[in-house]
């Protein structure tokens, strides 16, 4: 039985899950999604939602046999101790390697739009300094600010309503179901990637305060949330911007703030981003913390790893920023993410039931 | 931290507020830009100077250099509220003229775009010496806008439009009349991101802006009824509007043809008639509606002339007849569209005189 000392309660891990969902991802999600989906990219989302949820059920049958495990020993109870580890490494390195993406990303926005002079590497080390601060604290304290941050979101979407004062064109998804089914799925399949940061629900499980009953619950409500939040925003910039349009914009989101202009101000774009920097800034904060975490180790030395491992991916956020690196990036690692979001759970659970392995001292 | 890099003080600027852009005789690109200078005097005290500086060069690239050397400090853009734009550069495209404002982070892109007669400079150089001439333009613009008598068109906004297969746009048309001021001459209809040379006057572009469906807060009409009694001409102003539009293609000729309904309601708001009697509504409405209606077919038959597809008839056809759209050319084809426009009045308000 682990120490007990930093658990969630469920209500929290609402707030966690959405906040290591929603981030940087929004903002390129029209435009991925409707390279192949078209005007039919809700519909995508929506989907791609139905897929998270799914996922969600199999992480949950799976965690539910070890109930008090971190993740780093379940993997080594159902593979073994070598293989295991291997496993533990390969998902260190998969959150390593996406934090440091989420890093470069944001860096790169903020770069582009707020700060165009100030160096790459000075934007990262503020931010990465600022979650290495909240980091180094513990889960609880996260839970916390994750909650408090959640404010700011709902901030956001009501700013968002503003946009609808914008001309909007409603031809521009009609008619429904137009782009077939097998190019809505390829667009779930893109939006899929801008989702990630539900598996993150692996490594909470054990932390969370009464996680018998009732998880299956809070995760649906929190993918609910974020579905119906990203298919919102998709659906405002899909008829707000003509199709060839949407494939020219950079950051759709962004670009329908900034033609937004009120008497008493201007220049929405620039107030939504400076308040965005938050939930940008918690997606960081969970894969740093999840990082942190999927090597099994003591609570003493945890507070080094997350030190050693936030300048790891500073380090890594150094690489030079040109669209053709970062593009490549993300290539390899949505290739990451489909190993650790789909294959490893999908195949530790099937194991996990061939050969009856429950958690210790439990009667099968 | 970040300040040793991006910061920006406003005595360092000059900050623009109007621009024009003009095709010159020899084709070469001319931009003037109408700014403000601020100079610190010391004390807290500014001083506040409006400059009218001009580039020009082969094509739109570089020019925002030149005007960067012939000012004061910083060029800042996001203050630029007007984008006047003159008629012969309008008729080769102004899409390429945007670019620079949808690429760079601090150009307002919600700024007013408008097409001029002649050279756009003209109207941008207007009363030099005195008070910054964009915001004049600006608030008058803004004021047609509440009035529907000119579309409500950004920058933002028409980019998306020159981007939409199968809808053309119009955009406010302005010109400076001989006593040197600036006047709304009416509309201009484009076809695709071109300038047709085809333009509506102030009348026609707010009943073609009720034939949209892009009717503001008000708008202000007048008809005269009957040209030989003196008390038939009327003045009234829109209440309500209602549009119906429907496309149809005869199955045999193939023919096109789009009807558009709008019924209005409105208020009179003069009509000087024998005031001994009383206002026959019923009459009127007809006479009203069939006068509408006659504009109507006349501006119908000018956007044909001007091919410029404004009611986005293509895109319709695109979306609910694709067969009969994919075997057509609709640059040629769109002159043989019937545009059907009927207009029904209904008056429901006579002031404060029966």
């Amino acid at each position: 039985m682990i120490t007990k000392k930093y658990s969630i309660t469920k209500f929290q891990l609402f707030f966690v899950l959405i906040q290591s969902q929603i981030g940087i991802g929004l903002f390129s999600l029209p435009n991925v999604v409707q390279e192949s989906a078209k005007g039919d990219s809700w519909i995508s989302i929506i989907l791609a939602g139905a897929g998270v949820q799914f996922l969600l059920i199999v992480y949950l049958f799976l965690l539910k046999r070890f109930p008090d495990d971190e993740f780093a020993q379940i993997t080594q109870k159902i593979l073994g101790r070598t293989l295991g580890k291997i496993i533990n490494f390969f998902f260190y390195f998969y959150f390593i390697m996406t934090g440091s993406l989420s890093t470069i990303l944001m860096v790169k926005l903020i770069n582009l739009q707020l700060l165009p002079i100030t160096p790459n590497w000075m934007i990262s080390l503020l931010i990465l300094s600022a979650c290495i601060y909240l980091t180094i604290s513990n889960l609880k304290i996260i839970a916390r600010f994750f909650v408090l941050a959640f404010t700011l979101i709902i901030l956001l979407l009501f700013l968002t309503l503003f946009t609808l004062l914008l001309p909007q064109e409603i031809q521009f998804i009609l008619p429904v179901g137009n782009s077939g089914i097998k190019n809505i799925l390829i667009g779930s399949n893109s939006a899929l990637f801008s989702m990630v940061g539900f598996e993150a629900l692996l490594f909470l499980y054990s932390f969370i305060i009464h996680n018998n009953k009732g998880v299956l619950k809070t995760i649906s409500l929190a993918n609910i949330f974020v579905t119906g939040f990203y298919t919102f925003i998709v659906f405002i910039c899909l008829i707000s911007f003509s199709p060839d349009q949407l494939n020219l914009i950079r950051e759709p989101l962004i670009f329908l703030f900034r033609g937004l202009s009120f008497k008493m101000f201007a220049r929405v774009d620039l107030i939504f981003l400076s308040f965005w920097i938050v939930p940008m800034t918690t997606t960081i904060i969970a894969y740093l913390f999840l990082a942190s975490k999927s090597l099994r180790n003591e609570e003493k030395s945890y507070k080094k790893i997350v030190v050693i491992n936030g300048i790891l991916i500073f380090l890594i956020s150094l690489i030079p920023h040109t669209d053709e690196i970062t593009n490549l990036f993300t290539k390899y690692i949505s290739y990451l993410n489909y190993a650790v979001i789909y294959v490893i759970p999908v195949l530790l659970l099937i194991l996990s039931i061939i050969f009856k392995k429950h958690e210790t001292g439990e009667t099968a | 931290m970040t300040g040793c890099w991006d910061q920006h003080q406003l005595v360092d600027k000059t900050i623009v507020n109007g621009i024009s852009f003009d095709l010159t005789d020899e084709g070469r690109i001319l931009l003037k830009a109408r700014n403000i200078n601020i100079k610190s005097k010391g004390g807290g005290q500014f001083e506040i100077e409006d400059e009218l500086v001009s580039a020009e060069r082969p094509t739109m690239v570089g020019l925002s250099m030149d005007i960067d050397s012939k000012s004061a400090g910083r060029v800042d853009y996001s203050q630029t509220h007007l984008l006047l734009i003159g008629d012969e550069l309008a008729k080769q495209g102004i899409h390429q003229t945007l670019d620079s404002f949808y690429r760079g982070k601090d150009s307002n892109i919600a700024a007013k775009i408008a097409i001029t007669k002649g050279k756009a400079h003209d109207v941008l150089s207007t009363e030099k010496d005195k008070s910054p001439i964009a915001f004049f333009i600006l608030q008058m613009i803004e004021g047609a806008e509440e009035t529907t008598f000119l579309p409500e068109e950004t920058i933002f906004n028409i980019w998306t439009k020159i981007l939409t297969p199968g809808k053309d746009f119009i955009l406010p048309y302005l010109e400076k009349t001989e006593s040197d001021k600036i006047a709304i001459a009416g509309v201009a209809l484009l076809n695709g991101d071109k300038f047709s040379g085809i333009t509506l006057s102030k009348e026609q572009s707010t009943l073609l802006l009720l034939l949209l469906d892009r009717f503001k807060k008000t708008n202000f009409m007048s008809l005269i009824l009957n040209p030989t009694s003196e008390d038939r001409s009327i003045a009234f102003s829109t209440r309500k509007i209602k549009r119906d539009m429907e496309i149809t293609v005869d199955k045999t000729s193939g023919d096109i043809t789009c009807t558009i309904d709008i019924s209005i309601q409105v208020e009179v708001n003069s009509y000087p008639q024998n005031l001994k009697e009383d206002l026959n509504t019923k009459k009127l409405n007809k006479e009203i509606s069939a006068g509408l209606t006659k504009q109507a077919k006349e501006i119908t038959a000018i956007l044909l002339e001007a091919n410029s597809d404004v009611f986005g008839i293509e895109m319709e056809l695109a979306k609910r007849h694709p067969d009969v759209w994919k075997k057509m050319n609709w640059d040629e084809d769109y002159k043989n569209t019937k545009i059907e426009p009927k207009v029904n009045v209904e008056i429901i308000k006579t002031g404060n005189v029966f």
